[in-house]
């Protein structure tokens, strides 16, 4: 059984049903990109995943446990962790206390050490430790937001629009990133709107249009899909 | 004479500010505008007038009991009722808040009747001067009482996990709980640290000032009427908007009058809103 398997999964808010019958499998220590436009459903699927939405059926089971409907802090404790869209800081509070809140539900001694860790990975992080999150840029609060997320620890990293509103070369920065993280160890699901980036930088991808998965592959290959050229990538 | 007035209203102000400061907790972080703040400073007065009426204890003493009590009673309210309706919208927690109001005054009534009491302690009316200025002992301890619980409550904020859940909880609910904060404890602390602030707002009051079960209604609203002069969402806010109060009625009472007490309230609280509408130090949504 993969890393995490999804089956049949439905979800939405209240009676609106958004992801209809999702199956999709994540394999242990790779990248895997979720692509597809606008309101395809792609945020509800994390949202769903890491238990602020509750599913209306199917199941999702990360290393071999039926984490279905059980509640995100437990979810975050069985160390999948997500990065939400908007980001969801908290822009009072400074960025060392914003690090800190990414691992406020561990127990274990080297969340110290992590922090170290994070500010060797993210300097800039460091030089302004005592500042409000609300005052960085959109690029460092994007790293804020990934650093926070790893002060969690995560083997299975879920990252919603990471790259919306940020320059190219900060992009291309925080790609970098996640391939050394993922060069270490950590398995991740990226969503993205801007499906070129995402599949050139992703193992194996899932096309989700209006809740369903319409297509999914090697990213190498999916990138030459003549369907996915001309609907995705304006060729 | 101009001083003594002056110090009178320093010293009321900062338990005004001890008062709103749980209100206005409650209301930054849940959004909840508590009506039944000043009920539950009224039980807090009243478990200082029967620990030293049948125990002896001394009513500064009391603080710690009437806290603790109050923090029980808080968090066990905010987790078996507020918790069910928390993400209604604020007209249901509105009305909810309103009748637990309501019960515990008439059970307040019931067990006590409407007399007024008082905390007779031996020390109450001791006093000294200093340039000129009257000071009462006892008023002088609750100031530095209040300032003091305030303090502790800020280190609290800032500098404990458990401050830090709470403060993250009212920045970005979707935030805290992808960090892993369960809410609807943080919720129940934060409420319950609410009303043990109302406890120790309502011992101080006892020690000064006579007690009936009916007082809760005009402390809701001094409550109210600082933490939104203060502004939300900042713990300076209530000290500067009790020592506002407190100021402002201790001059407005002396020139015309007590019976314009209420009145000179409600008009700093409009002359506030006017200048500066979310309050002396407000930043947070309106
Ligand atoms: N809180 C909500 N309540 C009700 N409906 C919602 C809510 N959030 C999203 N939706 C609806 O669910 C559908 C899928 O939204 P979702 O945010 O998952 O899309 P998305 O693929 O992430 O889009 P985007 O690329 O814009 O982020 C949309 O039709 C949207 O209107
Ligand atoms: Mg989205």
């Amino acid at each position: 059984m993969a890393f995490l398997e999804i089956e049949n999964l439905n979800s939405g808010y209240g009676d609106v049903n958004v992801l209809s019958d999702i199956s999709l499998s994540i394999e242990k220590g790779e990248i895997i990109a979720l692509v597809g436009s606008n309101g395809a459903g792609k945020s509800t699927l994390l949202k769903t995943i890491s238990g602020l939405l509750t599913p209306t059926s199917g199941k999702i089971i990360f290393n071999g446990k039926d984490i279905t409907g059980i509640s995100p802090d437990k979810i975050i404790r069985d160390k999948i962790i997500h990065i939400p869209e908007g980001r969801k800081l908290f822009s009072d509070m400074s960025i060392e206390e914003n690090l800190l809140m990414g691992a406020y539900s561990r127990k274990d001694k080297s969340i110290m050490k992590d922090l170290d860790n994070t500010y060797l990975l993210f300097p800039i992080l460091e030089e302004r430790r005592k500042q409000k999150a609300g005052s960085l840029s959109g690029g460092e609060q994007q790293m804020l937001a990934l650093g926070k997320g790893l002060m969690g620890d995560p083997d299975l990293l879920l990252i919603d629009e990471m790259s919306l509103g940020l320059a190219p070369v900060i992009v291309d920065d925080l790609i970098s990133i996640i391939k050394d993280l993922n060069a270490s160890g950590k398995t991740i699901f990226i969503v993205e709107q801007d499906v070129r980036l995402a599949l050139e930088n992703s193992n194996f991808a899932y096309i989700l249009d209006t809740g369903s998965i319409t297509l999914k592959g090697k990213s190498e290959e999916l990138i030459k899909n003549p369907d996915i050229k001309k609907a995705y990538l304006g060729m | 004479m101009t001083l003594q007035i002056l110090i009178n209203g320093i010293l009321k102000g900062g338990l005004y500010g001890l008062m709103a400061l749980g209100m206005s907790l409650i209301w930054g972080v849940m959004n909840i505008i508590n009506i039944a703040h000043g009920a539950f400073i009224m039980i807090g007065a009243y478990i200082t007038f029967l620990l030293f009426n049948f125990t002896g204890i001394d009513p500064f003493v009391s603080l710690i009991f009437s806290s603790s009590i109050m923090f029980l009673i808080g968090y066990t309210i905010q987790r078996g009722i507020i918790n069910l309706v928390i993400r209604a919208e604020i007209f249901i927690t509105l009305i909810l808040a309103f009748g637990i109001e309501i019960f515990i005054n008439n059970a307040a009534l019931m067990i006590f009747s409407a007399d007024v009491r008082k905390v007779k302690v031996s020390y109450g009316a001791s006093n000294f001067n200093m340039f000129g200025v009257t000071i009462p002992y006892v008023r002088l301890i609750a100031f530095l009482l209040a300032i003091a619980i305030t303090i502790i409550l800020f280190f609290f904020m800032t500098r404990t996990k458990s401050g830090r859940a709470i403060r993250a909880t009212s920045q970005d609910l979707d935030g805290a709980v992808l960090s892993g904060v369960r809410v609807s404890r943080i919720y129940a602390i934060t409420f319950g640290i609410g009303t043990a602030l109302a406890g120790a707002a309502g011992t101080l009051w006892a020690i000064i000032f006579p007690l009936s079960p009916t007082m809760g209604g005009s402390l809701t609203l001094k409550s109210f009427v600082v933490t939104i002069i203060g502004g939300l969402g900042t713990m300076l806010g209530p000290v500067i908007g009790g020592l506002t109060l407190g100021i402002v009625e201790s001059f407005g009472t002396n020139w015309f009058g007590t019976t314009f007490e209420s009145l000179i309230s409600f008009s700093i609280l409009v002359i506030i809103l006017i200048f500066r509408p979310k309050g002396i130090l407000g930043k947070g949504k309106e």
